[in-house]
């Protein structure tokens, strides 16, 4: 029986005086996509930063069973749990083709590190068109997909997306869920953190609420999207 | 000024930064008291028109009329102080002040050049932040505020300018559906008192609340107007923007 | 609110009246001390309220001092006048140059200000009137404690003006500007209009502060009135007491003065040395300098620091 990909239990974490997460417990599965639905401010980036250990937490954090609780984000990010940040925080001056190849930047393999951009390209044809045009001056959705590659270019086991959708249109969004398939297909697990919480669903295997700091629903996407509390909270009147 | 007038009209609208063109002769009319919606992919020239009418930006070609006046030359301040107020798309309050502070900005300056009085700015202000259900948070630091309270703090200081004309830039981003319905609730509640509105969406929930008319950019070039059930049913539309599983 | 006027005229009925009881050593240090504090005050202005951090206000000074030599050695006139003439060329300078510099933001501002000293020194150089590089004598007065007073008197005019802009529509519309440019001229402040004011009464001010300067010591030169080390002196100053402040600027100048000058009297050899580590420490520990340290410490205790050195950290 292999170890969860992620597996988080008891977790507190914050900044300083501010407490955001309390007793947080999850866990994701090789081969799934789960998703961390919640209101902004419920703590969904802090758990992704708490997981990069860009933030401190008590509580047990392992990945591949490895207690990650001593980690730098370094190390972290070597075991192979990548993120996709909010905003894609691009390098907004360099080319596409330059941003992807900063994503293997620790890898050393540079045969392995051809074989991912070809990869990426056939998953994303716009990123090999455009492979010199400046990051900064592509559109929404074009750099979220070159965010997307940039992570993928590390060979993760573990992407996590956070607020893939912002800002994008509805057709590009769909682009995007039906690339995160392909990936999941690839072998790559995925965490995705969504405030479109029909486009997450439309996806995700499993889901899991975040209310305040606390997770207060857990459970398979399909039944949380036909449970009448969640669909009150989240999805609103139809 | 009769009532047909329409309290703002873009005509023949171009707008070209180096080598691209970010709007080609846009020709458009928003009537009093309507909410019109702009959507499009991105790039297609929706955040540049808001720009041109907010006065960030000059156009290169084309007029921008408001209540008949034109107003494609004037410094955006000048056009706070004729009516015209817009909210920011990246969250834009003034960080190290609180949030009644920074709703008393918009009235300190606002339409016909605000309160002379910091004292009976923080009045207006607090009766915006009434409005918009903030009042509670009036005291507390602007940065604190998270989701849902951003997008309240953000309309109250459009509305503590006293507009007639507010421009809505992607206000619901990073909402999710239920929160996305509250914030439909406040919009609809600030068009009843008689503020015209033009709001910029990627989430269509929204936008099927609101809008009475929509408008769709494609490369800087309409591509659709009219009813929401029109446009959103067009083919182009779907093709371009919506994708076939929301259409 | 009454209360803090009453303090604050208490604390300057007691500033004024050290002269009487000082020795004249002391007298020197105090004036000094004061001039510095009005520059810091009037930089707080534009570069604390507004957040354009300007790094040429000693062309100000300059201009200031000059105004007033050049009226009392070559026409005669008194000292009113000359400070009349000097604070005139400062503000028709300030108008002048502002317009242009200001649309410029932070780095670039700051950068561009540095030649403005430079430049009028160099012009004044070239001026038979100014004396060129000889520099100009002023008739002498011996009575000391007129010129501490008249810095002092400076002083609270400066930080008055600044208590008043922080409760004003005007101060409202700098500190808008500061946080976010856009928003504020989006929201109908007169951007540019309201900077160039900023920019004018900081020039006033520190050019009165150059006139009283140029009176006391009876010498002026080129070197001497556009000194360049006089702008690190007051932004170092302000940032260190609390920029944005009313009367921030004030104690870190007054109290910068006084460390320096006890360093430089006690332990003269490495004087500079613990003056430097002064600043250091006070940038690790209060970056927002001291009145945010002292009203937060207050509040919050010792993990304030902590916090500034986490959250600041390279």
């Amino acid at each position: 029986m292999t170890a969860p990909v992620i597996e988080v239990a008891g977790l507190c974490a914050g900044y300083g005086e501010a407490r955001v997460l309390f007793d947080v417990s999850l866990a994701v599965h090789a081969g799934e996509i789960v998703t961390l639905v919640g209101s902004n401010g419920a703590g969904k980036t802090t758990l992704l930063r708490a997981l990069s250990r860009l933030v401190d937490s008590t509580g047990t954090l392992r990945m591949l069973g490895r207690d990650l609780g001593r980690l730098r984000p370094e190390q972290v990010f070597e075991l192979g749990a990548v993120q996709v940040p909010e905003g894609r925080q691009l390098f907004d001056r360099m080319t596409v083709e330059d941003n992807l190849w900063m994503g293997a930047y620790r890898r050393r393999d540079r045969a392995a590190i051809e074989k991912s951009l070809g990869e990426v390209h056939r998953l994303f044809p716009v990123l090999a068109e455009r492979r010199a045009q400046i990051a900064g001056s592509l559109s929404g959705g074009e750099q979220q997909m070159c965010a997307l590659g940039r992570a993928l270019m590390a060979d993760p086991k573990l992407l996590m997306v956070d607020e893939m959708s912002l800002g994008l249109a509805p057709v590009v969004v769909d682009e995007l869920l039906a690339a995160l398939l392909e990936v999941r297909r690839r072998g790559v697990t995925v965490l995705l953190v969504e405030q479109d919480v029909f486009a997450a669903f439309s996806i995700a295997d499993r889901a899991y609420v975040l209310e305040t700091g606390r997770i207060v629903r857990e459970g398979r996407a399909a039944d949380l999207a036909q449970d009448p509390q969640v669909r009150r909270a989240y999805l609103g009147a139809d | 000024m009769t009532d047909g007038t329409p309290i703002l009209e873009a005509r023949g609208l171009t707008k070209r930064f180096r080598g691209l063109t970010a709007l080609e002769r846009l020709t458009f009319q928003l009537g009093r008291g309507e909410i019109l919606g702009l959507i499009g992919p991105n790039g297609a020239g929706k955040t540049t028109l808001v720009s041109l009418i907010s006065g960030t930006l000059w156009p290169t070609e084309g007029e921008i009329y408001f209540e008949g006046r034109r107003i494609d030359r004037l410094p955006p301040h000048e056009r706070a102080h004729r009516g015209i107020g817009r909210t920011f798309q990246v969250m834009k309050p003034f960080p190290g002040l609180s949030v009644l502070e920074n709703v008393a900005v918009g009235a300190l300056f606002g339409r016909g050049g605000g309160e002379r009085h910091r004292s009976r700015a923080r009045e207006r202000a607090l009766r915006c932040l009434e409005f918009t259900g903030l009042a509670s948070r009036a005291y507390d630091r602007a940065e604190a505020l998270t989701g849902p309270d951003r997008k309240r703090l953000e309309l109250a200081k459009g509305l503590a300018l006293q507009p007639k004309l507010l421009l809505l830039d992607e206000v619901m981003a990073g909402l999710h559906p239920a929160e996305v319905d509250e914030v439909v609730v406040l919009i609809r509640k600030v068009r009843a008192d008689g503020v015209s509105i033009l709001v910029i969406e990627h989430v269509m929930r929204a936008i099927r609340e609101l809008a009475d008319r929509l408008l769709v950019l494609h490369h800087g070039e309409p591509i659709a107007e009219g009813h929401p059930d029109e446009v959103l049913s067009h083919p182009r539309v779907i093709e371009a923007y919506l994708g076939r599983r929301r259409a | 609110m009454t209360l803090r006027w009453l303090a604050a005229a208490l604390a300057c009925a007691a500033l004024a009246a050290v002269p009487l009881i000082a020795p004249s050593a002391f007298r020197q240090f105090g004036t000094e001390a004061l001039l510095l504090a009005s520059l810091a005050q009037a930089w707080n202005i534009l570069g604390g309220y507004a957040g354009y951090p300007s790094f040429g206000n000693s062309a100000f000074y300059g201009l200031g001092t000059y105004g007033t030599a050049v009226m009392m050695a070559r026409f005669h006139q008194p000292f009113a006048v000359g400070l009349a003439c000097g604070a005139s060329l400062a503000v028709a300078c300030a108008c002048a140059v502002g317009v242009p510099i200001l649309r410029l933001r932070g780095p670039y501002f700051a950068i561009v200000t540095l030649g403005l000293s430079a430049m009028l020194a160099a012009i004044v150089r070239n001026l038979a009137i100014a004396g060129r590089n000889i520099g100009l004598i002023l008739p002498l007065t011996r009575k000391d404690t007129l010129f501490y007073e008249l810095a002092l008197g400076l002083l609270v005019a400066a930080t008055a003006t600044v208590a008043l802009l922080a409760q004003s529509r005007f101060g409202a519309g700098l500190v808008a500007i500061r946080e976010n440019e856009e928003a504020a001229a989006v929201m109908g402040v007169a951007t540019t209009r309201y900077k160039v004011a900023a920019l004018s009464l900081a020039a006033l001010i520190t050019a009165i502060a150059g006139g009283i300067h140029a009176y006391w010591i009876t010498f002026v030169d080129p070197a001497s009135a556009f000194d360049g080390s006089l702008n690190v002196k007051m932004v170092i100053m302000a940032v260190f007491g609390g920029p944005g402040t009313v009367l921030g600027p004030v104690v870190g100048a007054l109290l910068l003065s006084g460390i320096s000058e006890v360093l430089a009297s006690t332990i003269s050899t490495m004087a500079s040395l613990f003056y430097g580590v002064v600043i250091v420490v006070a940038v690790l520990f209060m970056p927002k300098g001291l009145w945010d340290a002292g009203r937060e410490l207050r509040r919050r205790g010792l993990p304030y620091f902590g916090e500034n050195l986490r959250r600041y950290r390279l």
